[in-house]
């Protein structure tokens, strides 16, 4: 629920008992009034009733009227000093409805006879009262509920209108793209404070985030040196005619270790490059160019591993990437699918205007599609010289060139396919 | 005999060793690199700063310059500026940890005729110089020998005594790199970068080298050639002649 939608409801809420109270009061008021000039009328026709009688009776005869709204007779009781003015229901002339009247009982010595007076008067009229009050403060309760749904829709507009470019602001925040992100000043002192919060917080994470680059990139780039220095030892060492078998055999196998460490640290550099966008798409790629080429370069492990390639590719996928991630994301995928595959498996490349896959046999069960594009995710670890960067590359570059990728297996073959997201 | 096969220069009749000048800050590299090249039968010369390195360019003449980006009191960029201003004609090899593209196009721009990322092979950096100095080497021989066998490195042709061999492409580069390295062992995995790329890398698996090497030295020795080719076990090979 909105804010103000909420703070409308609680404002409404609240109304309901003031408009409650309001409204007993006003009835309350004019209820009051009502009986006091019934009752100025009831006692002013008394004192007619009362003239008249003391005329009439003077001759000593005696008095008795009776009709729906007077009774006049002579009584028993003592007279009182004052008459008493009650509210009393009643039966409404000529029909069975029930309605309040304001009744004047006195009872009064005209010429020494004791006489009762009995008058009373329709108040009918305070029965509509209470519904015209009703009325009017249901009126009011109605006027003011689209009253603050307009005012909430012109104020949640405009007011609310820097809280909302903030939001969106945060919406389509890029680690990348920080440094040109601010948050304008408002003229409202409560986004100022979230937004002054804002920058603060996209400052540090920008500063943090520069840094963590700045750290990965001179890593990489510091550890390449004793990699190159261990590397041309042993390759120095190796020149050595003193050496026996087994001691050439460590030094190759230690060479290759390094190697190993020197490729997992360039693919370290290149995962952190590509999140740190430094490569920008300038062009478009058919990607089918790109894995022929690739084929041509993989043809003599192709051979060597008997792999039967197909290609299916009527249509031209393509994609706005740089052509190194576009060489990169193709040698990846097609290096797997040769480097996984068993001597005389199969790789078929299947290519449409939207989708562009390839699929490998291999002795590799199904594959974890949950964990497969994690870093250090490799399959059989320690039996294949993977980095296990490889997927995580891919990965990155199809996040980062709005294009996304799956894998099935199925019939025995892993597959992965890219396609526009 | 002079071996024609080392990096001999030849002006005028006389044969002159090849003279390079290595500027890197690593000690431990800078001597792995100059010991390498030595014994490839280069005179080397190595400093270990940006000064050093300029004063050695301006003052003498070499064949080839390797020099590493980043060095103490400079810019190793600015050496390459510097060579390139003094129309010096030595070939001119960057060695750097930054492996960019912008950082090998801002070197070649500059002049460099090569770029090399650490870690490298010294095998491939001896490669690259050769290559180097054989294209600069405008009025001496184009042509490289081992013994019987002789390359012409722009035709990309063999001769075995004058008689043809029929290389393939890759098979060519594995002879230029066998005799660009004579003597010395090569990994599987150099032999693999340099003839096939560092895409090899992806698929990390070199037994397809042994193909290609059999069959080349069949040609070889079917021409006429004595075998060269020794396979050194579990590492690689090396081509040699004794």
């Amino acid at each position: 629920m909105r804010l103000l939608t909420k703070t409308t409801l609680y404002f409404l809420l609240a109304m309901i008992p003031l408009l409650v109270v309001g409204g007993y009061f006003l009835y309350k008021q004019y209820s009051t009034q009502i009986n006091e000039r019934a009752d100025k009328e009831l006692v002013y026709e008394e004192v007619q009733w009362i003239q008249y009688l003391e005329a009439a009776t003077a001759n000593g005869s005696n008095f008795l009227l009776q009709s729906p709204d007077l009774l006049i007779h002579p009584a028993q009781e003592e007279p009182t000093p004052y008459p008493t003015i009650t509210n009393t229901n009643g039966l409404k002339a000529r029909s069975n409805e029930e309605i309040p009247y304001r009744q004047l009982a006195h009872i009064v010595d005209i010429n020494g006879v004791p006489y009762q007076i009995v008058i009373r008067k329709s108040q009918e009229q305070k029965l509509a009262l209470v519904s015209n009050i009703t009325y009017i403060m249901l009126l009011v309760f109605g006027g003011l509920f689209i009253a603050t749904l307009l005012f909430n829709w012109m104020i949640s507009n405009r007011l609310w209108r820097p809280f909302r470019a903030s939001l969106q602001k945060v919406r389509n925040l890029e680690l990348q793209k920080m440094e040109a992100v601010r948050f304008e000043e408002t003229n409202t002192k409560e986004f100022n404070e979230l937004n002054g919060a804002l920058n603060t917080m996209v400052q540090k994470i920008q500063h943090d985030y520069l840094n963590m680059k700045e750290f990965t990139e001179n890593a990489a780039h510091e550890m390449q040196t004793p990699l190159a220095i261990a590397q041309s030892k042993l390759e120095l060492l190796l020149q050595d005619s003193q050496l026996n078998d087994t001691q050439v055999g460590s030094i190759a196998q230690a060479t290759e270790a390094l190697s190993r460490l020197s490729k997992l640290n360039q693919s370290l550099l290149l995962l952190a490059k590509i999140e740190n966008n430094q490569f920008v798409a300038t062009e478009t790629i058919n990607l089918t160019n790109v894995t022929q080429k690739y084929l041509r370069l993989f043809d003599e492990i192709i051979k060597d591993k008997q792999l039967q390639v197909h290609i299916q590719a009527e249509e031209d996928f393509t994609a706005r990437l740089h052509p190194f991630l576009a060489d990169s994301l193709v040698s990846n995928l097609l290096g797997n699918a040769i480097k996984y595959n068993e001597e005389g498996g199969k790789i078929n490349i299947q290519v449409s205007r939207s989708s562009f896959c390839i699929s490998n046999t291999s002795q590799q069960p199904a594959l974890d599609a949950q964990h497969l594009f994690q870093r250090f995710q490799t399959p059989n670890k320690g039996t294949t010289h993977s980095t296990g960067l490889g997927l995580a590359i891919v990965k990155r570059i199809v996040d980062t060139s709005q294009l996304k990728i799956t894998y099935q297996y199925a019939e025995s073959m892993h597959r992965f396919c890219i396609s526009q997201a | 005999m002079i071996d024609l096969s080392l990096p001999f220069r030849e002006t005028g009749g006389i044969f002159t060793t090849m003279k390079l000048l290595i500027i890197e800050d690593e000690p431990a590299l800078r001597e792995s690199i100059q010991t390498y090249l030595e014994q490839q039968g280069f005179v080397c010369e190595a400093v270990a700063d940006f000064k050093a390195g300029l004063q050695k360019v301006q003052q003498y003449d070499y064949d080839c310059v390797v020099v590493d980006i980043n060095l103490p009191y400079g810019s190793g960029l600015d050496i390459v500026k510097e060579l390139k201003a003094i129309e010096a004609k030595a070939g001119i090899i960057i060695i750097s940890a930054r492996a960019s593209l912008e950082d090998k196009l801002t070197g070649l721009e500059l002049g460099s005729d090569d770029y090399l990322t650490k870690p490298f092979h010294l095998s491939e950096l001896s490669a690259r110089i050769q290559a180097i100095i054989r294209r600069r080497n405008f009025g001496g021989s184009k042509t490289i020998s081992f013994q019987e066998i002789r390359l012409e490195p722009d035709a990309q042709r063999v001769s075995i005594d004058s008689k043809p061999v029929d290389l393939t492409e890759k098979e060519y580069r594995l002879l230029e790199y066998f005799i660009a390295n004579q003597r010395r062992v090569l990994t599987k995995a150099a032999i693999a970068t340099h003839v096939w790329g560092d895409e090899y890398e992806q698929v990390s698996n070199y037994d397809f080298i042994y193909t290609h090497i059999k069959n080349l030295r069949k040609k070889l020795i079917d021409a006429g050639s004595e075998d060269y080719i020794k396979t050194v076990h579990g590492v690689g090979y090396r081509f040699t002649d004794h």
